[in-house]
């Protein structure tokens, strides 16, 4: 039996993380979330700087782009070429639809990207999608032993 | 020097006719004052750019000028290089240009003026010049010829010019006014809707999880008014969308290859598949040409314009013909179809942006479709229009360039 997946939720908008949250709510799989709101503090809790000192280490990370200070595209490049954290899978769910987000993420190591839907049940149904993926199917990295 | 002194040597001006080069900057300089002296009556001020090598003919022409009003300076040049030298150093309302001179030919003046980037009028003031020499030099530019003997004509010629040039600048500048306001919109259009979407998402969203998790637990009103909070809020999605769409067309420049009109007739009708199908349309198109385009925006103005012909459809299942024909240096493409047809007074604003001839629930859409496909024409150089006859089927006509046009805008 598989335990509760753990969650990194990466948004400065406090609207969409209350949706993902609700929306994920509505999954199967158990989880726990904790969510950041801009990129340095993304960087800070997965390495357990400062306030983060306890942090748990997610089993997934879901990554907006457009965020205040480091963006988006910056933290998913330093975690990626940061040895201990680029093992954990990085959904990037954004606004943003142009090719040339989707490319720059690929290319920096993103493992998953998805366009956050205009309305509701789209909403619900790209969410369902992840988390079945991410959650159920996916065999992701068992935690090491500290 | 004084002006006078100044004048005098520039009349007098030995070395002139002579072809002795004058010191120092090459060109001689005459205060038209000093010739006739001061007049009672206000002289509009007139700076002369004069190419003669007959220093009586200077003082003619400055003669005339100041009897018809003007109170002229000028500089006397008689090369090429003068002449450069001096438009590049001053400011110049008119150019004076004898049509002979012994070593250059006056009319070379307007192929610098053009090179130079100046919109100066040039005017011949010439002797004894044949008829089809005149057509000759106006076809070229100049902006007018006087006859020696008749120099009377001179003042009045200079303010025809004068006149003309001054609405030319008047032209130049409302277009360059208008292309500059085009595009703050453009951009405004492009910014609105693109930073609107992130907003819109979450009043979208939210309203539904409300009506999702609240339907039925308020009470009917609480439902209606949430309804219609939702459908607002998507169709303003949906107007967002289209907007961002339109600003969207040509936004990074077009790019103009040789297309073949029957393969994007083709890639347009596959596109729409789902929709010949389920109305049983019928897609009919003679040999398209090849034509200068870029190719998606093509595709989306035969979609745009075939969809509509289906969408809009009589009684009868679609029937859509295409076909193409060569006027001069365009062709004229139609694209006619047997649907409900558009009124007369209809015929201008159907293609104006979310121009809507039906309720939402007649036909759904926001009204974009044709305007992106007058954009689209435009962008090629082209025109587009209407004949239809309501319950007779309508016959969109559009013209696109034959050959590349000289110079292709694009924007970076």
């Amino acid at each position: 039996m598989k335990t509760a997946a753990e969650i990194l939720l990466v948004d400065d908008s406090q609207a969409d993380i209350d949706l993902l949250g609700e929306v994920l709510s509505m999954n199967k799989h158990p989880f726990h979330a904790n969510s950041v709101e801009d990129g340095t503090k993304a960087l800070c809790y997965l390495r357990r700087q400062g306030n983060y000192a306890r942090a748990l280490r997610p089993d997934l990370i879901v990554l907006d782009l457009n965020l205040p200070r480091l963006d988006g595209r910056q933290v998913l490049q330093q975690l990626k070429c940061d040895p201990d954290l680029s093992k954990i899978p990085v959904v990037v769910f954004t606004t943003s639809a142009a090719n040339s987000d989707i490319v720059r993420c690929y290319e920096l190591g993103a493992n998953c990207y998805l366009t956050k839907p205009g309305n509701l049940w789209d909403f619900i149904a790209v969410v369902q999608s992840m988390a079945n993926f991410w959650l159920g199917f996916a065999s992701l990295p068992q935690k090491e032993e500290r | 020097m004084s002006v006078n002194e100044q004048a005098e040597k520039a009349l007098v001006f030995g070395a002139f006719g002579a072809g002795v080069v004058s010191e120092q900057s090459q060109s001689q300089s005459i205060n038209g004052a000093a010739i006739a002296g001061d007049s009672e009556t206000p002289k509009s001020k007139l700076r002369a750019l004069l190419i003669e090598d007959d220093p009586s003919d200077v003082e003619l022409a400055l003669r005339s000028l100041v009897c018809g009003g003007f109170a002229p300076t000028c500089e006397v040049v008689q090369t090429a290089e003068e002449f450069t030298a001096c438009l590049r150093q001053n400011n110049y309302d008119v150019v004076l240009a004898d049509f002979r001179l012994p070593r250059w030919n006056g009319m070379e003046a307007v192929e610098i003026l053009r090179h130079e980037n100046l919109d100066i009028p040039l005017i011949i003031v010439s002797g004894a010049l044949g008829e089809l020499m005149a057509v000759d030099c106006i076809k070229q530019g100049a902006a007018d010829y006087v006859l020696k003997d008749h120099l009377a004509r001179l003042p009045e010629c200079v303010r025809r010019a004068l006149r003309e040039k001054q609405l030319r600048d008047e032209a130049r500048h409302a277009q360059q006014e208008l292309v500059r306001s085009n595009r703050d919109l453009e951009q405004f259009a492009y910014v609105a809707s693109h930073d609107l979407q992130e907003p819109l998402r979450m009043i979208a969203t939210y309203t539904q999880l409300l009506a999702e998790r609240y339907q039925g637990k308020l009470d009917a009103t609480a439902d209606k008014f949430i309804h219609y909070a939702v459908d607002g809020a998507l169709r303003m999605q949906a107007l967002v969308q289209d907007l961002l769409a339109f600003s969207r067309v040509g936004r990074y420049g077009i790019d103009c290859r040789p297309t073949d009109c029957n393969q994007i007739v083709q890639a347009a009708a596959a596109n729409l598949q789902a929709a010949i199908l389920e109305n049983d349309a019928r897609i009919h198109w003679d040999p398209l040409p090849v034509v200068p385009a870029d190719s998606a925006q093509l595709t989306q103005l035969f979609q745009n314009l075939i969809g509509n012909a289906i969408k809009f459809h009589g009684p009868q299942p679609p029937l859509i013909q295409i076909t193409a024909e060569k006027k001069r240096r365009e062709w004229l493409f139609e694209v006619n179809d047997n649907g409900i047809g558009i009124a007369p007074e209809h015929f201008e604003d159907v293609f104006a942006i979310f121009k809507r001839l039906h309720t939402r629930d007649e036909y759904p859409g926001s009204g974009i479709g044709l305007a992106i496909c007058k954009k689209i024409v435009e962008q090629h150089g082209g025109r587009i229009w209407v004949k239809s006859q309501p319950g007779r089927g309508s016959s969109f006509k559009f013209l696109l360039p034959a050959s590349r046009p000289e110079s292709t805008e694009v924007r970076a």
